[in-house]
């Protein structure tokens, strides 16, 4: 196959006058469930196998994927790729160039001690009605639950016409697993994701008992919180919504980018923008990490990047375009989600490095406030507005934990929020998750717990 | 463009079902699927890159004593591949557990006809053309203001086709095409930044409008440089259909769908003939609506497209119903079974989510609004309780409304509340109505939502 992704390569450079080109194949399988309450939905398998072809002409990009591996349809999808850069490129003003990067050979190899190929769809349908035994079975007002189980496995290639030629296994495992509780008219509904790049020995940690039990006692007892105050308030955060924090209030805007396009970083580089606290990274190497591989989809090898150290702006994410544009290296976050589309900068695994701090000395502190323990979702705009929705909380009382409350979320401007954060707590998590621009990443978030003097809380009461 | 023929696809779905029941299924449903799609990307301020996508596929949905495996190829002309898939989907089925409450795929009925869903002149556009469209839209913004800096978008032309078949003798099928267009932009003064505002047309023909696209975002961007804070209080809202699709996409159409309601996850269960918005909101699903973005001749599964009345005047009148759903209920779906192309099994989803305008022009709307505020982007719209309709996000930006005049816009302003509370505080529809996505909706005033300055 390297040999047939090279010709095409050689192809675009030799008969259409490309500078740069690169293809990527793949060749995968999937395993899918949804079982709703103890009803398997549909038991699903799929082949995906395709081929995708960047190439730069004239300093634009063209690209064009086929699902095919047919000699003739890839020959017309390289003149596809070739007419369609010129087309793009016919106006352009400033041309693409691409940071040097060292060519690679390699061949990279998963060693997981289970693999999902090699388990019988039998086991993953039982595994998944034991979560779902384990939520329905926690409290009868639990009165539904969904599980969607992946798995993918299979093989990438990488060639370019640089010269570097990369063969990678690939291999995901993730479950969704959501539950509703239904009392006296109170609708609460609870989610966790579990990921991991290990293998289905995921499973031997976070066991179905485990898992059901946390989204069915989240759900249960939602159903007695009440409603937050909106406001400014002190809050302490969890792991599982700092990493959200992290992602998406600073994460986005430290993408190569979304910086580039008007975002508040480029001026910021090397200068203090957080309290000292703060120390973040986006790490690509993180053992069995849902966001890790060994190299991107530019054939860069991933790296564990800094992104803040202690409180100072250090760098950005890149691909090779925007390193160039920054003039430094390229940091191995071009990630494309499947053949049908081009890499763009992605982050991997992005978290807070943790400090000295308990968490009762953090919560001690707050008079009143919310302590925010886990998330149902964040988003972040490029002027630095992010808000993270909160799926369980707690009134923080004259520093200590009060009542629950429910369906809040915070909100603020990144950059006031970062100086904001005065204490960080010696814990650590990371969880997976999902990162949604355009396509589908799976990355990890997470840090340790943390306290911000003032964020705004969006709570109806 | 070569395309995959009508009789071929067809062809190839009929064979796939009829290999699945030689094989051994009871029943059986293939659904072969093509999606062509050429665009140029817009990077800072220029077209910098064009793309070209031809995805194939073919999904299997067979079930056997009543437990349902699926398994699909993106390789449809190998016959091997075919026939593998076919096989997946039968020993996914034999690993899986029947399913008690499943009362077989749907019977044949006779489609509607898709209006207004296919433009030939689409499927002829060349790279070189779209480069054009792009270039309009970007030169609407450029003029409109010097402080304007477009930051991504673009123009994309698509066709999709799919045939599907099932042991039923139901065999349909259908073309689409849709051109649109995008842009994001933001407004730069010295060292301040607006949020990016977003402006975006799609149609089924090739009749989009990029200069309004351009100019309208671009209008946005700079409206958003004026900023100053607001108070925290309960106060009028307008919102335009950006905030609309978004939070009626994560609470009051999961709400509508009848496998939420049989599953005790919808406050809609048991309300049906209840009132449960204001008596200005009337709401059909409409899967025939001519040059609609989700209009097509029959849904995910074969059953025909058709116009559901879901609220009329405030008044709950009826969910929206896959096969299975309606079958648990003794009905006949509505055909909300909606694909992601051959990927997946279908699942209940709106078509055209349609809330039918009013003879109120928007002037008159804004007019109505002494002390308000107007909606279009909405940040965390999906962190909302799906089950319970509360939300908690974040305006990006809001702009304040003075006796019916937009007079500045304010950051970080969020709004919390249920969104059937929110549906019950309608006090009027707007007439500009637009498609977006799968809403096609006016704007709505709104009394009474909290809001929370910072």
């Amino acid at each position: 196959l390297r040999d047939i992704l090279a010709k095409l390569n050689d192809m675009a450079v030799q008969k259409f006058g490309a500078k740069y080109t690169e293809t990527r194949a793949q060749s995968l399988s999937k395993t899918m469930l949804t079982l709703k309450e103890e009803r398997v939905e549909a038991a699903k398998q799929g082949i995906e196998d395709g081929v995708a072809l960047r190439v730069l002409v004239n300093g634009a990009w063209g690209f064009a994927s086929v699902g095919s591996l047919d000699p003739a349809i890839l020959a017309g999808a390289v003149s596809d790729a070739c007419k369609m850069a010129r087309a793009a490129g016919s106006r352009l003003k400033t041309p693409i160039k691409l940071a040097e990067t060292k060519t690679v050979e390699d061949r990279v190899h998963v060693k997981p001690k289970k693999s999902p190929s090699a388990i019988p769809m039998e086991d993953k349908i039982t595994t998944a009605l034991s979560i779902n035994k384990a939520i329905l079975g926690f409290d009868k007002l639990v009165k539904s639950c969904t599980i969607d189980y992946l798995d993918l496995t299979g093989t990438n290639y990488f060639v370019n016409s640089e010269g570097t030629c990369i063969e990678q296994d690939k291999l995901y495992v993730w479950s969704r697993i959501t539950a509703s509780a239904v009392s006296k008219g109170v609708f609460t509904f609870s989610r966790e994701e579990i990921g991991s790049t290990a293998g289905y020995e995921v499973f031997d940690k976070e066991t179905p008992e485990r898992i059901g039990d946390r989204v069915a006692k989240r759900a249960v007892e939602q159903l007695a919180a009440k409603p937050p105050k909106g406001g400014s308030f002190p809050v302490v955060l969890g792991p599982n919504v700092v990493g959200v924090f992290v992602h998406e209030a600073f994460g986005h805007l430290a993408e190569a980018d979304l910086a580039l396009s008007g975002g508040v970083l480029p001026n910021n580089l090397g200068k203090k923008i957080a309290s000292d606290v703060v120390t973040f990274f986006d790490d690509g190497t993180v053992n069995g990490a849902f966001g890790s591989f060994k190299y991107d989809d530019e054939g860069v090898p991933a790296q564990k990047t800094l992104l803040i150290n202690d409180g100072v702006v250090t760098g950005l994410m890149h691909n090779r375009e925007t390193a160039s544009k920054f003039n430094v290296a390229p940091t191995g976050n071009a990630r494309a989600e499947d053949f049908r589309v081009e890499p763009i900068i992605r982050m991997r695994n992005t978290f807070m490095a943790p400090r000295d701090y308990s968490f009762d000395e953090l919560v001690e502190g707050i008079r009143s406030g919310y302590y925010f323990k886990s998330f149902r979702g964040g988003q972040a705009n490029i002027d630095g507005t992010f808000q993270v929705g909160v799926q369980e909380a707690y009134e923080i009382v004259k520093g200590e934990l009060g009542e629950p409350v429910r369906n809040a979320s915070i909100s603020g401007n990144t950059l006031e929020t970062l100086l904001k954060v005065d204490a960080a707590g010696k814990d650590f998590e990371l969880w997976p998750g999902r990162c949604g621009k355009g396509q589908t990443a799976f990355i990890c978030d997470g840090g340790p717990h943390i306290r911000v003097k003032e964020v705004t809380v969006g709570g109806s009461a | 463009v070569v395309v995959l023929e009508k009789d071929e696809m067809l062809r190839l779905a009929e064979n796939a079902v009829a290999i699945a029941l030689a094989k051994g299924a009871a029943e059986a449903e293939a659904f072969v699927y093509e999606g062509q799609a050429t665009s140029v990307g817009i990077e800072r301020g220029q077209i910098t890159k064009s793309n070209r996508i031809i995805d194939r596929g073919l999904g299997m949905r067979v079930s056997v004593n009543k437990a349902i495996g699926f398994a699909y190829t993106n390789i449809v002309d190998s016959q091997s591949a075919v026939k593998k898939a076919i096989l997946e989907a039968l020993s996914a089925a034999r690993a899986s557990k029947p399913d008690s409450a499943w009362s077989g795929l749907p019977e044949k009925r006779s489609f509607a006809v898709a209006e207004k869903t296919f433009d030939h002149k689409i499927l002829a556009l060349r790279p070189e053309d779209l480069v054009d469209v792009a270039s309009v839209m970007l030169d609407a913004a450029a003029h409109a203001d010097k402080r304007v800096f477009s930051i991504e978008g673009g123009t994309g032309a698509g066709y999709v086709s799919n045939a599907l078949a099932n042991s039923n003798g139901v065999a349909g099928f259908d073309k689409g095409t849709v051109i649109e267009c995008s842009l994001a932009a933001v407004a730069k003064e010295g060292s301040k930044v607006t949020p990016v505002c977003f402006e975006f047309n799609a149609e089924r023909s090739y009749n989009v409008d990029a200069e309004w696209v351009g100019a309208e975002a671009a209008r946005l961007a700079v409206s958003a440089l004026k900023t100053k804070r607001i108070e925290t209080k309960n106060t009028k809202l307008i919102l335009t259909q950006f905030a609309l699709q978004d939070l009626l996409y994560f609470t009051l159409i999961n709400a509508v769908k009848a496998d939420n309601v049989q599953r005790g996850q919808s406050a809609f269960k048991d309300k049906i003939g209840a009132q449960v918005a204001s008596e200005n909101v009337t709401i059909y699903d409409d899967g025939l609506f001519p040059g609609g973005l989700r209009t097509a001749a029959f849904d995910g599964e074969g059953t025909p497209r058709q116009k559901t009345l879901l609220m009329e005047k405030g008044v709950l009148h009826n969910f929206l119903y896959d096969n299975y759903a309606a079958n648990q209920e003794g009905r006949e779906s509505t055909g909300n079974a909606a694909r992601a192309g051959y990927l997946s099994t279908p699942n209940i989803e709106a078509t055209n989510f349609h809330i039918l305008p009013s003879g109120t022009t928007t002037e008159e709307l804004m007019s109505e609004v002494d002390d308000g505020l107007i909606i279009y982007y909405l940040q965390g719209a999906h962190s909302s309780n799906p089950v319970s309709g509360e939300f908690s996000v974040v305006a990006t930006p809001a702009w304040k409304i003075r006796k019916g005049e937009i007079v500045h816009c304010s950051r970080g302003v969020m709004l919390a509340g249920n969104i059937f509370e929110v549906l019950k505080n309608v006090s009027i529809v707007a007439d500009n109505e637009r498609k977006l996505g799968q809403l096609i909706s006016p704007w709505l005033l709104v009394e009474n939502v909290k809001v929370i300055g910072k």
